[in-house]
């Protein structure tokens, strides 16, 4: 397929992005807000000789794409909380495995059976691992259907460097969003990285290997852990990523992440308009956490305010961040007919901490 | 030493001691597992994929690729690597408490998927690793460390029968039950386990074999007393069978 520019459904445009950079097969389960992924997947995947594979449930997805992982090959999956919540099993076992895959998380209401409607409640799920264990998934959060498309080859670069699974996770309000994307020309990302020394394809080029991540001597599961502490250690120190804006003179910055995060850019300019030191972070990696931009905040910077679809998950990391430096406020909300704050709020909001 | 190899060839893999307890049926099994793809030439293109319990070790004996999956989810790895890696041999590997407790669900999807993967299925009657506890294929009144007066059937459910389950499945093109009993079922238990990856190499369908053999450290038995126990008890609940050869008249699309 040829670059071209379609008017589509951000989970749409994750399915497209996934087929177009190389991902083969694709593992999933029908749940909202992240079912669009799998519909187009079903039809396009096929143009690029891959496969979508419906599965009986989240846990059987997750194992499956377990397993397709093993060869070597590139495998994803997408869902939703609850179906992330299942899948946890698995993802715990390919990270302390070392296997490389996509996954999807179109955030929507928790906890439980919560409800359909976005917002950003699995933050904490997504950036503290998410299944037992000690482990980190680096997790990439976009701000839009282009942004999904540009960060497609950096998620399978990660999957396949640093042998992890990649997480992306977009609230449902961006997950469903209509927008115009341009699309690649085909590459296959997976194809630029060498598997032969670690893939599961049986002995036929090379000794026996056995995918072992259950530590029947203790020494192994200690060096097991060392070698992946070490790994989060190269990634937290290479692959922080933000975006940020107008912070240079700041006396007040918004950090958000999704589509409040793409909203700072109209809140700055507004405020700005009015004579209003405000900059704003939006955070892009979530994990590793962009550490390094709270770093860099210059001395003019006063207070801090959090804008988050949920009760205040980010808000723990931007903390820890700053480490108690300048305050940090909180802003933030979850479910109801209108689950995100309008610019107008968020406006409001900003000038009340600034005195007004 | 004397070469054994000359004998067995490279797929079982004399070299290591085996962690299997005294007795223990998982050891003969392995063996015919191992002497299938030695004699249908697919050790190079042949992946294992083992559950979580004693079968787990059952890939240490054999010089194939292996995968030690989440427990109960073999089938389902399976599933994904067989997608991913059509031209290679999987199969699945696994307890009774593996495949038909924790596992139920992925074990019977992946049978009616039909896919070309071959399950064996380890049925001792118990949690062998964990210590002889109560498994969904207890006997009725069989005590173990976590039925201390007995599975009592009227709340705690009656032993499962698993290829009953899957012989309305079309995908599933050889089915059958075997035991270790005796020397005489070992060898008819060889010729099932080959013909399941044969229907697997020829491509054919979804293959599976459950095998009735004796834990004797979790049944808390001798090991003489663990196989006649086998062969009467057992044996005459799960009455071993083949239920389904389909391989004759099925082509491989």
């Amino acid at each position: 397929m040829s670059q071209e520019t379609l008017f589509l459904k951000n989970t749409e445009t994750f399915a497209e992005s996934m087929a177009r950079c190389g991902v083969k097969y694709h593992f999933a389960y029908p749940i909202t807000p992240a079912t669009d992924v799998m519909k187009r997947t079903a039809v396009i995947l096929p143009r690029y000789g891959g496969t979508m594979m419906q599965m009986e449930s989240e846990l059987a997805v997750s194992s499956a794409l377990a397993g397709a992982a093993c060869s070597g090959k590139l495998a994803a999956t997408s869902s939703s909380g609850p179906g992330m919540s299942l899948m946890q099993e698995a993802v715990s076992f390919m990270a302390g495995a070392e296997l490389p895959c996509i996954m999807l998380d179109s955030m929507r209401v928790g906890p439980g059976d919560g409800d359909i409607v976005g917002a950003q409640s699995d933050y904490y799920m997504a950036t503290r691992g998410g299944g037992h264990g000690d482990y980190h998934v680096p997790v990439l959060a976009p701000a839009s259907g282009q942004e999904i498309v540009e960060l497609m080859p950096r998620g399978i670069r990660l999957a396949y460097v640093y042998r992890t699974p990649v997480l992306f996770v977009i609230d449902g309000v961006t997950a469903q969003t209509t927008e115009s994307a341009t699309l690649p020309e085909y590459h296959d990302y997976a194809a630029d990285y060498d598997v032969s020394d670690w893939a599961y394809t049986g002995t036929g080029k090379h000794p026996k290997r056995a995918l072992i991540t259950g530590s029947y001597a203790h020494e192994d599961g200690f060096q097991m852990n060392e070698r992946l502490r070490r790994k989060y250690e190269r990634i937290t120190e290479a692959e922080q990523l933000w975006e940020e804006d107008s912070v240079a003179d700041a006396e007040l910055v918004v950090a958000a992440f999704g589509i409040h995060g793409r909203m700072c850019k109209d809140l700055v300019r507004a405020l700005r308009a009015e004579g209003k030191k405000v900059g704003s972070i939006r955070p892009i990696s979530l994990w590793p956490f962009p550490q390094k931009a709270f770093d860099a905040l210059p001395d003019t910077v006063r207070q801090v305010l959090v804008v988050e679809m949920n009760h205040g998950q980010m808000v723990d990391d931007v903390r820890l961040a700053l480490n108690g430096r300048v305050p940090v406020h909180f802003f933030g909300k979850t479910g109801g007919d209108m689950p995100m704050y309008t610019l107008h709020e968020m406006i409001a909001k900003t000038n009340s901490l600034l005195g007004e | 030493m004397q070469d054994l190899g000359k004998n067995f060839g490279k797929t079982l893999n004399l070299d290591k001691l085996t962690s299997y307890c005294p007795g223990c049926g998982h050891g003969i099994v392995t063996r015919l597992v191992a002497e299938a793809i030695e004699e249908l030439g697919i050790r190079e293109r042949t992946v294992s994929i083992v559950g979580i319990g004693c079968g787990g070790f059952s890939h240490h004996y054999m010089d194939i690729d292996a995968i030690e999956a989440t427990h109960g989810r073999a089938p389902s790895f399976a599933v994904g690597y067989k997608l991913a890696m059509p031209e290679n041999i999987v199969f699945t590997y696994a307890g009774d408490g593996d495949s038909c407790a924790i596992g139920l669900g992925d074990l019977l999807h992946a049978a009616n998927k039909g896919m070309p993967i071959t399950s064996i299925m380890i049925n001792n009657t118990v949690f062998g690793m964990t210590g002889g506890q109560m498994s969904p294929t207890s006997l009725d009144g069989q005590v173990t460390a976590t039925t201390p007066r007995g599975r009592d059937v009227s709340w705690q459910g009656y032993p499962l029968l698993v290829p009953e389950m899957m012989r309305a499945m079309p995908g599933v093109k050889f089915l059958a039950r075997e035991s270790v009993a005796t020397p005489k079922q070992i060898m008819h238990a060889k010729k099932s386990v080959k013909k399941a990856f044969e229907c697997q190499v020829r491509g054919l369908g979804y293959a599976f074999v459950e095998m009735i053999v004796p834990c004797p450290t979790g049944l808390k038995k001798s090991v003489r007393e663990s196989y006649d126990w086998c062969a009467s008890q057992m044996n005459a609940y799960f009455q071993p069978q083949i239920f389904k050869d389909e391989m004759e008249q099925s082509h491989a699309d």
